[in-house]
């Protein structure tokens, strides 16, 4: 599925939060065609580097390149706890965003069934499942066909059936051109259906690569048992930037 | 919002990608508008809260002025029975209509996910203010018309004036009240969309609420007089003083343009294009501050 070509980049970012430093230096390209998995302890810095990639936050050094076509919407974006104006329907929400990149309710409605929640567009936002919340956003965060969509936790709080679905759904963007960035602790997924693998671990990238290629390189069974030899953390423990115990 | 960020953020085309995804026209910046327009109407027309305030208002309203005995006097006479609880009242609707617009949509991440459409902050605002500005002025406008249908129905003395000149009733003088009140909603509510805007919690935003209503109601006037007291405002600039506090341009574009104009001689009361400078200030101000703090949030 690769095309190579960066269509997004991070060039030295750093960030910090005060005197908290979150990020330390971090480079990463996101290639077109591909879904790229950004794996790591909580706390490593996973949300704060999506974000600056998203475009929703500056660094304090370094740089975001996004290097795609000019286009209405350049990067979706799914947050790690969507939510949505309470009153509306599915489809009205959806229609909403639609309508901001000059799409209308039958673009909308295709997107919905796309990650399979066409059954309940006519429920009230506020009465869908946590599960069904996070669909909607996935939904939203491809409105207006963006070249990068960037998920926070896509599969966090969904059955195992619909994780899987969502990683096809993110598969089929990834086959049309998109590039597709999500972050997600679901190792097993992330080993069968991901491209390319950021970890990351107290606010620097320690290995990417293709989840075979990370297994060759640290001799490893599976992408988990290479997460764990790669991580300094105990398990069990969070890590705090900034903090020394 | 999207293409407002700075150095050392994704930007978009630094180089041509060849991709089979994008690549489509950004809308117009007035469908953009349009959007988040009618979005808040109809949060607006599905929030029951906000229909009760229009229905309390119109109780109210039509109360005082049916015991003050306004509603049998004429038209004048109820809109000096009302000017006192309007002052009172509009303000505290117009916050409770804005002061959790913006904070809402931030609170639950949605100002986040729209700064990923072409979506520009001053269009968020005036998104948030032009719809809430709909509802609003429905809340305001509708108990003032039924009062003035009451006074039309109920008043001892048919109006057969329809002139705004000296000594004269008329309809139309209360149509400048209910003009220039909802007017002062809107600026109010340009406040609590500031409020709104800058506030990072619910609470702090009631809180910011409750101190914007009290500078509006009593703090701006209080100023006025300590002013006046003082030395520091002379007889002479006092009108033009007294555009600087919202509710005292309301009051004094009230007084100057259906009161004294109908009992045709008494002070002058206010500079009316002054007090309309200040209100529109006061608006303007607060929707820059609105815009600017959704910007940087």
């Amino acid at each position: 599925m690769t095309e190579d070509s960066p269509i997004l980049e991070a060039v030295d970012v750093d960030k910090s939060y005060g005197d908290v430093p979150v990020l330390d230096e971090v480079s990463v390209s996101i290639s077109a065609g591909d879904v790229t998995a950004l794996i790591g302890p909580n706390g490593s810095g996973k949300t704060t580097l999506l974000r600056a990639l998203a475009g929703l936050h500056e660094p304090t050094a370094g740089e975001i390149r996004y290097l795609g076509p000019e286009t209405a919407r350049p990067i979706g974006y799914l947050p790690q706890h969507p939510a949505f104006r309470p009153g509306f329907t599915v489809r009205e929400t959806l229609t909403f965003y639609a309508s901001l990149v000059g799409d209308d309710e039958d673009a909308a409605m295709e997107l919905l069934k796309r990650v399979g929640l066409e059954a309940a567009a006519d429920r009230q936002v506020e009465a869908l499942s946590g599960g069904m919340t996070r669909l909607l956003g996935v939904a939203q965060a491809t409105v207006g066909d963006p070249p990068v969509v960037v998920l926070d936790e896509p599969g966090s709080g969904l059955d195992p059936g619909m994780s899987v679905h969502i990683y096809d759904v993110a598969a089929d963007l990834a086959d049309a051109g998109t590039a597709v960035l999500l972050s997600s602790h679901d190792l097993a997924l992330v080993e069968r259906g991901v491209d390319q693998v950021v970890l990351l671990d107290q606010g620097e990238i320690v290995q990417t690569g293709s989840p075979a290629a990370i297994r060759d390189a640290l001799e490893a069974d599976s992408l988990l048992e290479a997460y764990e030899a790669s991580v300094t953390g105990e398990a069990g423990t969070v890590r705090v930037r900034g903090e020394s115990a | 919002m999207n293409g407002e960020t700075g150095t050392g953020t994704a930007t978009p085309t630094e180089t041509e990608h060849e991709t089979g995804v994008g690549e489509r026209a950004t809308p117009s910046q007035s469908h953009v508008l349009e959007t988040i327009v009618r979005r808040e109407l109809q949060t607006v027309r599905r929030t029951r809260t906000f229909l009760l305030l229009g229905f309390a208002l119109t109780v109210v309203l039509l109360g005082v002025a049916w015991v003050g005995g306004g509603v049998r006097g004429g038209y004048v006479p109820t809109a000096v029975d009302l000017l006192t609880p309007l002052e009172l009242l509009v303000p505290i609707v117009a916050v409770a209509f804005g002061y959790r617009a913006v904070l809402a949509d931030e609170r639950r991440g949605e100002l986040d996910v729209l700064r990923t459409y072409p979506v520009s902050s001053w269009q968020v605002v005036g998104g948030a203010y032009l719809g809430r500005a709909a509802g609003l002025v429905t809340a305001v406008a509708f108990p003032l018309v039924v009062v003035a249908l009451a006074v039309a129905l109920t008043g001892t003395e048919e109006v057969r004036i329809y002139a705004t000149h000296a000594g004269a009733d008329s309809p139309i003088l209360f149509a400048r009240v209910v003009v220039l009140t909802i007017l002062f909603a809107l600026v109010v509510l340009a406040v609590a969309i500031a409020i709104s805007a800058v506030a990072s919690t619910t609470r702090s935003a009631l809180a910011l609420a409750v101190v914007a209503l009290v500078v509006v109601l009593v703090g701006a006037d209080l100023a006025i007089v300590y002013g006046l007291a003082s030395g520091f405002v002379g007889d002479s600039s006092l009108v033009y003083t007294l555009a600087l506090s919202p509710i005292s341009a309301y009051r004094g574009l009230v007084l100057e343009t259906a009161v004294v104009v109908a009992s045709g001689t008494g002070p002058r009361t206010a500079a009316p294009i002054a007090s309309l400078l200040g209100l529109f200030l006061w608006a303007g101000v607060s929707l820059a501050v609105a815009t600017v703090a959704v910007r940087r949030s």
